[in-house]
């Protein structure tokens, strides 16, 4: 890329903020994915790929991405906890398929109602 | 591509010393056979700081700190982290004397306490890639001095902030630009000092190796306020890695039209070198720096027409120390307000009247957490060594902490709950110098340390005038005399005169401030020197002519029952005795290297 | 002009005047190691460090190169100051000890013994004390920057490049003449194909040739000048209060018309270095004639004493006589001057020394008033005589001692032995000879030169001041060997002769002459260079030739040689030739 002009500036920031906003570990809106042996087992990378997919279709910037062990609950993985920012608890979801996820992502993290019907509980540990 | 977890490698000249780099092609490595290569990205990063714990790496965006890391033990972690979401205790950071880790770099106390401005992208971007560096908003201030406010008003910005120079002069700088600003004259410099040749400092380089664009923006932006279009970066050759980021930043800022001809098409034009300097503590004066940047000898001259005046090639010119290129961007960005509000005293009257801003300091002696840290002005000397720093190593008693550099002093504990401060540092005979802290415990002897710095600033002495050349050589004579066990009350006296003739009659202040070390540990420890002086003994146990080392024969016997650890050990084969038996040490033959009194387990070796 | 008050004086100076200078217009005296007038301050000494007051804050400063400013007040004996330039004192005693300027300085500031002892004792007396005077001059004034600094802190020394004699030094000595310790020291290895003649050891660039020169000012040789080799330096217009010195200055042309010229170009002396067997330019303490007249001289380099290159008095000297003249080899003339200086030379040798003086000469030729007498005189005096040129000069040792020195081999014909006799110093009357130009001077004024090389007069007896071409007179030792009384006789002559022709007004010349038929001429300008007594010219207007009346003798070469017959003798043109025949024949 040659000589950019302010505009240009800005839209770098842009493109490349996501990355870096990502590692900085703060975002409004955090979706761990629980990956234990179970969870992999039963499917948890395929989950972890639709989220990421929807997020970067989306272009989300504000939602971060992590996975941690298992959570306890074998039988119902893959499981994911998605903690939103100002929310009073951390919501997890059970059982989870790629068109879940999708309905999880537009109705909880973009409008921000949880999806009931997907949940198993509302407010269990906290990361943060 | 969007990953999911991002491996901060740390890529400091420390970490890398270490093989870092290979642990960086192993994680790289691993990643792919285990068929994450889509979700997990390896970025390497400049300096975190804590390098005390290096080689090491945080986990995002977790913020997972991982230290000490070897090679071998990647595997394991990226299969337990990573595939099993399980992050490795053991590579985990653990307090010393604690049992638990603290797995969050936000969590650990020598992160916590830290403010971090002019190293906030560090650990968080590639330096070598400009697009991250503008990620985090880098080269949006020059856009905003360039669209919306006039060189005046940088310059009123900056003076307003109370930013003063890091390089150790603590001058302020809204002041020093406006003075070389309306200078006579048709052509203007902007030079940045990347010298740093204080032994065991390194702010400087690794601001370079973390974040090389914060100091082009804050040049860019300096030579607008002042009305130039050249610069340069005088750096030592002794920092390569700083070197080819600071080359590679240059050349990816040129390619995007941010240093050339008409940056942002508003007329300004701007380009810097880069000049290297080798070898040679004096080029960091900053006479001595233009000096040699003209291809001269690196001597310095009279400072009576300041160099903003008349400085590199008789031009007026402005130099100042990266650090303070550093903060530039922020206030431009953040306000004078705001950066003001951080610090100690009242600069809206008088532009000495506090310390503004953050600070960075390089901690090393003998603290538990060694590396490099960024705090606000004010915060006290405590607070530094003990609670970022970890407190004394191996539980010993602190003594005394060095500030400022060879050209600093030594501040006792009695004093260690003064602000960090220009002035205040300044008035127990310190100074903030460029940022090094060296702490010493019980065992340190003063007058050696004094010694130490001194034999650096004599070696280190350019030799043009006579107090500095011949002054500091006689001073390093006695105290040598001293250390040796053949110092005499009078060479005291000597010293202590000695000293502030050099202070005052030298023609830099290389020579101005080498007595520094003296004169503290003199004023804070003159008891140490007279017993050198007068019991011919070192109180610390250090200077080796001066102490005996000796074995309890009733511990030897009772405890260690003879073990003939020591006699094993010993080099100079001063030990004697039969295992089973008592040992001694024969004085004459003992070296006072100290190794018996190391494998000793009982305790039964005592130094006098 | 700012007021500045040192040490309770006020005193008006110019703004940015150094504080050293302001000092010495106060007539307050500050020390100075490393101060010289001619270069910007270097200011690493120290010693003239002053402490400057501004309100109730006071500081160190150096004198040499602080810029004064209005309202200082200035210090530069307080208690303060005192103190440390008795540390500098006793930092630089106690490295330098035996340095006489270092010790100077030192009981001029009232220090005594230093407290410390250095590590880096130097016990020369010339030791180098860094002061960087000759690396300054070198290159801030002399501008060839040959001389540096090298190594840093306590092992500084100032160093040629390289450590080596470097090719680009232009030998100018400035360097030894601003140390102030002796330190750098001149030593002429070859004296640069300058031959010395004449200067008897070197002398500065600019310099008066001597004391009775007329006019008695300064001259710059621009072989050996700095400024004519760099463009620096000009030290010497820097000091010169009326400005009377200009580098610009170049020989100038002035034409002249007059009607008579004199021709009186003296004469060169014979290079006695031709003749090997005498050692001169090869051997030392062997003297050309007017180089020991030079030496003789009371405003010469010795002021008139009569020493060796060692410059003890020599024990014997000997004159040799006879050197080019009377020679075969060189010239077979006479030089005729030569004895009686010889005898001269013994007679002041004699009377400023006790050494023993041999005369080897072939003849003595004292044909002068009062010259035989002088002669008996010296005889009296206890001057060896030794008829017999000498054969050579070689070195030798005298047999009581182990110096060098030279040893003088001839005959003496009067007691028909062969003689060597050592002497000290030996004195070669060489010979006059006519002036190495000649040639292209006899060109320019139609002379002739006798074959002995020096202008011919018209009548050896009758007329020896004249020449055969009208209105060009010789005289002195252009015509040939002669002494003062003799020169000054026939310049006379010479001068009365030209006035007797100004002052008449009209000349008498013969009748016969040539004459230029105008209409006629073609300008072809043969008849020009034919004329052997350059009397005729071209006149460019008019594009013809023209006979000056004064100058032709009416030989009648240039009538002959004519080709368009324009050429004519007046009063015997060919009509006029053609009308006294016709006259006849009727």
């Amino acid at each position: 890329m040659g000589k950019i002009t302010i505009d240009d500036l800005a839209k770098i920031k842009e493109k490349t903020r996501y990355q870096t906003t990502l590692r900085q570990g703060a975002g409004r809106v955090k979706i761990n994915v629980h990956m234990g042996t179970c969870g992999i087992a039963a499917g948890a990378r395929q989950i972890l790929t639709s989220v990421m997919t929807e997020i970067e279709s989306r272009k989300l910037l504000d939602v971060i991405v992590t996975n941690s062990g298992c959570a306890g609950l074998c039988s119902q993985e893959p499981m994911m906890t998605v903690e939103v920012a100002n929310e009073p608890a951390p919501v997890k979801y059970v059982s989870l398929t790629p068109d879940k996820v999708k309905k999880i992502v537009e109705s909880h993290i973009l409008k921000g109602i949880p999806v009931k019907e997907y949940a198993l509980a509302v407010g269990s540990e906290r990361t943060r | 591509m969007a990953y999911r977890t991002y491996l901060m490698v740390c890529a400091g000249t420390g970490c890398v010393a270490n093989q870092s780099m290979k642990i960086k092609d192993r994680l790289e490595a691993e990643i792919k056979k285990r068929g994450l290569d889509s979700e997990v990205a390896v970025v390497t990063t400049g300096c975190n700081g804590f390098c005390a714990v290096g080689p090491l790496m945080v986990v995002q965006p977790d913020g997972i700190f991982y230290q000490l890391l070897k090679e071998t033990d990647i595997p394991y972690l990226v299969e337990e982290h990573f595939i099993k979401g399980r992050p490795v205790k053991e590579l985990l950071y653990t307090p010393p004397k604690e049992k638990t880790p603290i797995p969050r770099m936000s969590d650990i106390p020598f992160f916590a306490d830290q403010t971090l401005i002019v190293l906030r992208n560090r650990g968080l971007i590639d330096p070598e890639r400009i697009d991250e560096a503008i990620a985090r908003g880098a080269y949006e201030a020059l856009a905003k001095v360039l669209t919306t406010m006039t060189p005046e008003q940088v310059i009123q910005e900056i003076k307003a902030s109370g930013l003063r120079g890091r390089g150790g002069g603590g001058f302020p700088t809204g002041i020093k630009w406006e003075t070389c600003k309306n200078a006579p004259g048709d052509k203007r410099y902007v030079l940045c000092n990347a010298d740093e040749g204080d032994p065991g400092a390194f702010m400087d380089r690794s601001t370079i190796e973390s974040d090389p664009h914060a100091v082009i923006e804050g040049m860019c932006i300096g030579a607008y306020a002042i009305g130039s279009s050249e610069g340069y970066v005088y750096i030592r050759n002794e920092y390569p890695i700083a070197l080819e980021r600071l080359k590679i930043a240059i050349k990816q800022a040129r390619e995007y039209g941010l240093l050339g001809k008409n940056i942002f098409d508003k007329g300004f034009d701007f380009d810097i070198k880069i000049v290297r300097g080798a070898g040679a503590f004096v080029c960091g004066e900053s006479t001595a720096l233009m000096a040699s940047i003209e291809g001269k000898p690196g001597e310095p001259r009279a400072k009576y027409v300041h160099t903003v005046e008349r400085g590199l090639w008789d031009k007026p010119s402005c130099l100042n120390n990266v650090e303070t290129w550093a903060n530039v961007s922020q206030i431009i960005l953040r306000g004078a307000k705001w950066f003001s509000s951080i610090g100690t005293g009242d600069v809206s009257s008088d532009a000495w009247g506090g310390s503004k801003g953050t600070k960075v300091f390089s901690l090393s002696g003998k603290v538990n957490n060694t590396g490099l840290i960024e705090v606000p002005m004010g915060i006290t000397l405590r607070k530094i060594i003990f609670d970022i720093g970890g407190g004394i190593k191996d539980g010993k008693k602190f003594k005394a902490v060095q500030t400022g550099g060879p050209s600093g002093g030594f501040i006792p504990e009695s004093l260690i709950d003064l602000p960090v401060d220009y002035e205040e540092l300044t008035k127990v005979g310190s100074m903030m110098g460029s940022g090094g802290m060296v702490v010493t415990d019980e065992n340190n002897c003063m007058v050696d340390m004094a010694k130490y710095f001194l034999a650096f600033t004599q070696e280190e002495s350019c030799g043009k005038c006579i107090p500095c050349r011949e002054g500091t050589k006689r001073m390093l004579d006695i105290l040598e005399k001293i250390t040796n066990g053949e110092g005499t009350e009078e060479d005291l006296v000597l010293l202590e005169e000695l000293s502030n003739m050099v202070v005052e009659s030298s023609l830099c202040a290389l020579g101005g401030s080498a007595p520094n070390p003296v004169l503290t540990t003199l004023k804070y420890f003159r008891e140490e020197y007279e017993a050198h002086v007068k019991e011919k003994k070192c109180p610390a146990h250090s200077c080796r002519k001066l102490i005996t080392y000796s074995i309890d024969p009733a511990i030897c016997v009772d405890k260690g029952h003879g073990c003939d650890v020591c006699r094993k050990n010993c080099p100079d084969g001063a030990i004697t005795g039969e295992t089973k038996q008592v040992h001694a040490i024969d004085v004459m033959k003992c070296g006072r290297c100290g190794i018996c009194y190391d494998v000793c387990k009982f305790d039964a070796i005592f130094i006098e | 002009m700012v007021t500045v008050n040192i040490d309770g004086t006020r005193i008006e100076v110019i703004e940015e005047t150094t504080i050293l200078k302001a000092a010495e217009k106060a007539g307050i005296w500050i020390p100075t190691m490393c101060h010289c007038e001619y270069f910007e301050p270097y200011g690493v000494c120290r010693l003239c460090s002053v402490e400057v007051v501004r309100g109730k804050r006071s500081r160190i400063v150096t004198a040499c190169n602080y810029p004064v400013r209005g309202g200082l007040t200035i210090l530069t004996n307080s208690e303060r100051v005192k103190w440390i330039r008795k540390i500098i004192m006793e930092l630089m005693l106690s490295r330098w000890p035996n340095v006489k300027v270092v010790r100077d300085m030192a009981e001029k500031l009232g220090i005594g013994t230093p407290r410390f002892v250095s590590m880096e004792r130097d016990e020369a007396d010339d030791a180098c004390i860094l002061c960087g005077m000759c690396v300054n001059m070198c290159s801030d004034v002399v501008k060839a920057s040959i001389l540096g600094f090298s190594n840093t802190g306590i092992k500084r020394e100032v160093v040629l490049p390289f450590g080596e004699q470097s090719d680009k030094c232009i030998v100018c000595g400035a360097c030894a003449t601003v140390c102030p310790t002796g330190h750098i020291k001149m030593v002429l290895e070859d004296y640069r194909g300058k031959k010395p003649e004449f200067t008897l050891g070197p002398k500065t660039a600019i310099s008066v040739p001597s004391l009775q020169a007329v006019p008695r000012v300064p001259v710059i040789d621009t072989n050996s000048c700095i400024h004519f080799k760099t463009d620096g330096c000009t030290i010497c217009s820097t000091v010169c209060e009326p400005n009377a010195i200009n580098y610009e200055m170049k020989d100038e042309i002035v034409e002249l018309d007059v009607g008579q010229i004199l021709v009186s170009t003296g004469f060169d002396t014979f290079d006695a270095s031709k003749m090997s067997q005498y050692g001169y330019g090869t051997l030392d303490n062997v003297y050309s004639a007017l180089e020991f007249e030079m030496l003789l001289n009371s405003t010469g380099p010795t002021g008139g004493k009569v020493v060796m290159k060692n410059g003890k008095e020599p024990r014997s000297v000997a004159i040799l006589h006879c050197i080019g003249s009377r020679d075969t080899n060189h010239h077979a003339y006479c030089s005729r001057v030569c004895c009686m200086y010889a005898l001269k030379f013994a007679h002041l040798v004699h009377d400023r020394t006790k050494a023993a003086i041999y005369q080897l000469y072939i003849d003595m030729r004292a044909f002068g008033k009062g010259y035989e007498e002088f002669y008996s005189r010296l005889l009296d005096e206890g001057i060896t005589m030794i008829r017999g040129k000498a054969a050579e000069v070689v070195e030798g040792t005298w047999s009581d001692d182990h110096e060098k020195s030279l040893l003088v081999r001839c005959e003496d014909t009067l007691i028909s032995k062969f003689r060597e006799i050592p002497v000290d110093m030996v004195i070669l009357c060489n010979a006059i000879e006519a002036r190495k130009d000649s040639d292209a001077v006899k060109r320019l004024f139609t002379l002739s030169k006798s074959p002995d090389g020096f202008f011919l007069e018209r009548h050896p007896k009758l007329d020896p001041t004249s020449t055969t071409t009208e209105g060009v007179y010789i005289a002195g030792c252009a015509q040939g060997p002669k002494d003062i009384p003799d020169t000054v006789a026939q310049a006379s002559s010479a001068a009365a002769r030209i006035l007797s022709y100004i002052s008449k007004g009209e000349v008498e010349i013969d009748p016969i002459r040539a004459m230029v038929q105008e209409e006629f001429c073609s300008g072809c300008r043969i008849c020009n260079n034919l004329c052997p007594y350059t009397a005729i010219e071209y006149l460019e207007d008019k594009k013809v030739s023209h006979v000056n009346e004064a100058l032709c003798k009416g030989c009648g070469t240039c009538v002959a040689a004519c080709p368009s017959s324009a050429m004519t003798g007046q009063g015997f043109t060919d009509a006029q030739i053609l009308a006294e025949i016709n006259g006849l024949m009727v």
